[in-house]
């Protein structure tokens, strides 16, 4: 079924800044305010969601107009189909350059220092971040909720994986996952009995069983513990085929695509691979899926256009009595109106950046002085090679396989843990494949006709990629600024990221390294993995230099903890200095284990919700630690 | 005389269900040659409804078969004939207008608006109406033992399927029996086959064969001949009518003929001139565009045979069948691009 | 060369440089717009002399299209492009000595001449693959071997 998006929309400013019935405030569409909005809108309570950007997206004309920018990009990187937005920027990949140790880039809308500079991403777009996200959705391990107790690394959760298991499940139907439980076989979490995901797993692409004929059943011996190893799907959150099974019987209907009128999109998956950075027939999970049904309640109110700019805090309370707004006309124009908002509970949602932004920006560090601090982002290392057979290369979701058996294990008091994927788009992310390729065989090697089709099977049809997911570590330093220096065009201070790669990190980093080597050789691939020594994202360890991708799994800079000393949320995510103020998404989690962030953080928008509407029905004022 | 419309026996019902699948297939080479006529890019509007009611064709084609399967009778799709030779009559009660393959033109579309016009029923017998003649290559939506004889509409002919479906299992249970006498095994489910609009469940009874029948009704022509049906889907006429008045229909809107919702706008210069009901013989003898042509005409008797060995006890085929159906869309757009030397472009002509 | 006269070669020109058949080139939608994409880049005349080069060629092995269009220096950055457009979608900048040898060629630079030049790529067709975010080929379809023509 596809969803009718029937926004509601406020214009009305004048009567908006005298509008006291809301009962919360959300800033941001992305899913941690989507879910958010919809748990609480379905409990009967009025809500307004602020979005800094346009709503182009949100009905199917809108979406097309992406995916037509997209074809036209001659460099498609992961932001192309979004168009640049000067009062609501976003970062790119391509505005980076490297950086010597102490220089500043303050040209990108991240503004960032040498030597390592990130090329993370995140969309500021109605949807958010879910227009682009691939949508893979493992959920963490139990040992990656106490790495401190366990490995004496990073930080414990509050929570344990008993405590959230249940709203993973919420994650799972709202997003509608295609996964099988027997492929989490070994691995240390666990599914109530009966338990099947809303959809079958998707089937592993042609490369995936390539790769998988090579190493299945062979073993990896690491810090004296012999770990199998094999290619197993991943679970996703894409319109598969649904699970009779599921809901004890009951089945599963796949949500489509979000439209103002009828359309007949977002069945099944079919294998666009163009997952990042859109997909053209919304088979994959955006929050416009769950904000359509919000809007339905017609309790739901959007601003759009609209920044939060500054979160006022009442001193003699201390709560949040109003949230300043810049709302603009046009994007091209820095003509906007200030406005303020108020609501009984205030809930900021603008991802793991954005949110500490925000607070930074309107002075509130927090009594831990944490705000922006232990910022987190899975380390990627690329590796890639070439098979020896066709293997059916750029066909399929962008990632169907995987190896996750070194996502668990005693190493990990000395070294980060790792997840590999398999990537079914070829080289693209590390080479710039196919186009390059095209250019590198017409240009040099001179081929043309039935030569050069050829030539370019040969090339691409065997391209093997493997990116190493490498978990980082909360760590103070790493970290989110603000600088009156740095503005955008809204007169909005930009974030300023301070960021170095970890050694326990980069001792992940190097093993993955060996551990790629291995694959290849167990496959007889040709290893063409070469770190451009000028990569804005190398990093020197003892004597190498590995090339270090951002990861888009932001998190950590509003942590969460068990006192207001320790962290800036409590375990529901709510502030411990304002008691009517959530700060949800990333920013809560303490750690990130080896599980791309979404599941997780989208789990953590369900408790808050539980626990705002009993703030909002009277039922706690008190921040909840671990009482 | 006039024929009763009540199915007599079962094998004037296994002869109604063939004629059901027949007619599902038939209109789905008209509307992808007029889909696929359009310029890439240009007129997403109809491009988006030709392309939603081609697939809920598949999926009214797959539910006459689950019917069919579920009275113990067998689909075939490969049986001689059973793709018309275009142009073709659908039902019609004047034989007022045929069916053809060609570009998406405003004559195109007031045919497909005839092709899912609402029907008469609830008249009596009156569905049924009388031919002058039933000339030839119109088989469609007749009355299947009389030729001479046809429905007002798609909606008219399933309702007389429904009647003697009804009529069939009365009878067989005052023996004690039942004619749903399927091998449960052979339907076709959501598993295997879903799109936008309608679920796929398994007919194992009088009742779930009546709903299933009922959801091909109404996303045709609408509920009780409504703009929407049941599950608040707009159905295929209006879904067509839009593109007529140029304006979409928005929940709410109640009265046919007066959508409110978006404009839409089409330009119906941004269309491949495809040669109308194109024969293999139009094609230069020997050319590579005849090549093209043959192949394609072979990919999609493969297809058929896919389809005809889903619907006989191998449902997970139609997983096969999909991706088949996706590669044979590229074949589609490489033969309509190509202009014949005689004037006006190629096309598949699905002769199988 | 009249103009149909000019395109039909351009389209034999295209066979010969892509080995694709004619059928497939037309059958991207893109022949004309390529045609005169490349043109109003590097102008009527050298495309003149590019067309009648290959017309001129008494055989079209690899051999003479090496010696006569590939390394003939005006014209071989310029079929070059035209291969690179056919299987990418993209017209890439002509490379500065060319420029200064040949041009000015005022509209020259790297873009994508329409989305759908990107979408009717030959390098996916090649492949047995199909452009990212486009022409999908269907659930599950990735699970079973890639069909490639040339095999
Ligand atoms: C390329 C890529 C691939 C990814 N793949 C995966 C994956 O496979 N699996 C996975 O789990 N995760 C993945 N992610 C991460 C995932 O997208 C994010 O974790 C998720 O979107 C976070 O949700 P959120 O709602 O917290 O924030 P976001 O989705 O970032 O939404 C924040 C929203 O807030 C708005 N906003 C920001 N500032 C303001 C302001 N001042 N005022 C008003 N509004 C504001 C933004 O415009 C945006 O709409 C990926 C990310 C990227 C970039
Ligand atoms: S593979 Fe394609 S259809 Fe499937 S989710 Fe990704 S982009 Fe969408």
């Amino acid at each position: 079924m596809h969803l009718y998006m029937n926004i509601r929309r406020r214009n009305d400013l004048d009567a908006l800044q005298q509008d006291e019935t809301y009962d919360a405030v959300i800033v941001g569409s992305g899913p941690s305010g989507a879910i958010l909005a919809l748990e609480l809108c379905q409990a009967g309570k009025r809500v307004l969601m602020l979005e800094a950007a346009t709503e182009t997206g949100k009905g199917f004309d809108g979406y097309q107009s992406l995916l037509t920018r997209f074809y036209s990009r001659v460099g498609k990187d992961n932001q192309s189909p979004f168009p640049v937005n000067p009062n609501a920027l976003m970062p790119r990949g391509s505005e980076l350059r490297k950086l010597a140790s102490g220089e500043t880039n303050s040209d990108s809308y991240i503004v960032q220092s040498g030597p390592y500079v990130s090329d993370t991403v995140y969309t500021r777009a109605f949807g958010g971040t879910s227009m682009h996200w691939e949508a893979k959705t493992p959920r963490m391990l139990r040992e990656d909720f106490k790495t401190r107790t366990t490995f004496a690394q990073g930080l414990d959760w509050p929570l344990s994986y008993e405590d959230i298991e249940p709203d993973y499940r919420r994650v799972e139907r709202e997003m509608g996952v295609a996964g099988e439980v027997e492929d989490h076989d070994g691995l240390d979490l666990s599914f109530p009995p009966g338990y099947v995901f809303p959809m079958h797993g998707l089937p592993l692409s042609y490369l995936d069983q390539q790769v998988g004929k090579g190493i299945d059943g062979s073993s990896v011996v690491l810090d004296g513990q012999t770990y199998p190893i094999k290619v197993r799907p991943y679970p996703q959150a894409r319109n598969g085929v649904p699970n009779d099974k599921y809901d004890g019987g009951e089945g599963f209907t796949p949500q489509g695509a979000v439209a103002s009128y009828q359309i007949d999109q977002g069945g099944r998956c079919q294998g666009n691979t163009n997952c990042v950075p859109l997909c053209p027939v919304q088979a994959k999970y955006h929050s416009g899926k769950t904000l359509a049904k919000a809007f339905a309640t017609g309790r739901l109110d959007l601003l759009s256009q609209a920044v939060a700019s500054k979160v006022s805090i009442d001193g003699a309370t201390g709560l949040v009595s109003e949230i300043e707004v810049k709302v603009y006309h046009d994007p091209d124009h820095s003509a906007h109106r200030t406005i303020k908002v108020k609501a009984k509970i205030f809930i900021l949602a603008a991802n793991a950046i954005e949110t500490p932004r925000l607070l930074l920006a309107s002075g509130l560090k927090s009594s831990s002085g944490l705000v922006g601090r232990n910022l987190m982002d899975h380390a990627y290392l690329l590796n890639w090679a070439l098979l020896p057979e066709v293997a059916g290369t750029f066909r399929g979701t962008s990632c169907t396989g995987g190896i996750v058996d070194l996502r668990a294990g005693s190493f990990r008091r000395n070294q980060a843990a790792f997840a590999v994927d398999i990537h079914n788009d070829g080289w693209g992310w590390a080479t710039g494949s196919p186009f390059s390729d095209l250019q590198q065989l017409v240009d040099q090697r001179n081929m043309f006709g039935a030569e050069l089709q050829k030539g370019l099977v040969d090339r691409l049809s065997r391209q093997l990629l493997l990116a190493f997911m490498i978990e980082v570590m909360p760590n103070e330093s790493n970290r989110i600024t603000v600088d009156p220096s740095y503005t955008d065009a809204l007169g909005n201070m930009r974030p300023v990221l301070s960021m170095t790669i970890p050694d326990y990190t980069m001792r992940g980093a190097a093993y993955a390294r060996q551990f790629a080597r291995t694959i290849f050789s167990r496959l007889g691939a040709q290893d063409c993995t070469a770190y451009d020594p000028g990569d804005y994202g190398l990093v020197p360890y003892h004597g190498e230099n590995y090339a270090i991708r951002g990861g888009n799994h932001l998190a950590g800079t509003h942590v969460m903890g068990t006192a207001k000393n320790n962290s800036v949320v409590d375990r529901d995510q709510r502030s411990w200095d304002h008691s009517n103020l959530y700060l949800v998404g990333g920013g809560s989690m303490p750690t990130i284990g080896t599980a791309n962030v979404t599941p997780t953080l989208a789990a953590l928008a369900y408790r808050s919700a539980r626990a705002i509407l009993r703030q909002l029905d009277g039922q706690t004022t008190a921040p909840s630690g671990l009482s | 005389m006039m024929p009763t419309s009540a199915i007599q026996d079962l094998h004037e019902l296994y002869d109604y269900l063939d004629a059901a699948i027949q007619l599902e297939h038939a209109t789905l080479p008209p509307y992808l040659v007029a889909l696929y006529s359009v310029h890439p890019g240009t007129n997403p509007d109809a491009v988006q409804i030709l392309r939603v009611v081609a697939v809920e064709e598949m999926l009214h084609l797959t539910i006459a078969a689950n019917v069919l399967n579920a009275v113990g009778g067998k689909p075939d799709l490969n049986a001689p004939g059973f793709v018309p030779a275009y142009p073709t009559h659908l039902p019609s009660g004047e034989t007022d207008f045929e069916v053809g393959t060609g570009a998406f033109t405003p004559a195109a579309l007031e045919t497909f608006l005839k092709i899912e016009r609402p029907g008469m029923s609830g008249r009596g017998a009156r569905q049924l109406i009388a031919k002058a003649r039933n000339r030839s290559g119109s088989f469609l939506g007749r009355h299947p033992r009389d030729s001479g004889w046809s429905y007002y509409s798609i909606g008219d002919f399933y309702n007389a399927i429904r009647d003697g479906l009804r009529t069939l299992e009365e009878e067989a249970r005052k023996s004690g029996g039942t004619i749903f006498t399927g091998e449960p095994s052979r339907q076709v489910t959501s598993e295997y086959y879903y799109s936008g609009g309608g679920k796929l469940r398994a007919v194992t009874d009088l009742d779930s064969a009546l709903a299933a029948l009922e959801l091909v009704i109404e996303q045709g022509e609408g509920e009780d001949h409504g703009i929407w049906s049941g599950d608040g889907e707009l159905s295929h006429y209006y879904r067509f009518q839009q593109l007529q008045l140029g304006r979409y229909y928005e929940p709410g809107d109640m009265e046919p003929g007066r959508p409110t919702g978006a404009e839409i706008k089409i330009d119906w210069d941004a269309v491949y001139p495809v040669k109308p009901n194109i024969k293999l013989s139009d094609f230069p003898p020997k050319s590579e565009l005849l090549g093209v042509a043959k192949a394609f005409n072979d990919a999609y008797r493969r297809f058929l045979d896919l389809l005809t060995q889903s619907y006989n006890g191998r449902p997970e085929l139609l997983l096969e069948a999909v991706p088949f159906m996706f590669s044979f869309r590229n074949m589609v757009n490489e033969l309509i691009r190509n202009p014949l030397p005689g004037g006006g472009n190629a096309a598949p002509t699905f002769e199988v | 060369m009249v103009d149909d006269q000019r395109f039909q070669t351009f389209l034999e020109l295209s066979e010969a440089i892509t080995g694709f058949g004619r059928v497939r080139l037309l059958g991207t939608g893109q022949a004309e717009l390529y045609f005169a994409t490349a043109e109003r880049v590097v102008g009527h005349a050298i495309m003149d002399e590019l067309l009648t080069a290959f017309a001129d060629l008494p055989t079209r092995t690899p051999e003479l299209l090496r010696l006569h269009l590939f390394g003939n220096e005006m014209l071989g950055d310029v079929v070059r492009n035209l291969v690179k457009l056919w299987f990418g979608g993209v017209w890439y900048q002509l490379p500065a000595i060319w420029q200064q040898a040949y041009g000015p060629a005022a509209e020259d630079g790297t873009f994508i001449p329409s989305p759908d030049a990107y979408v009717e790529g030959l390098m996916w067709v090649a492949i047995g693959a199909h452009p990212a975010g486009a022409k999908a080929p269907g659930f599950a379809s990735w699970a079973v071997a890639p069909q490639i023509p040339l095999s």
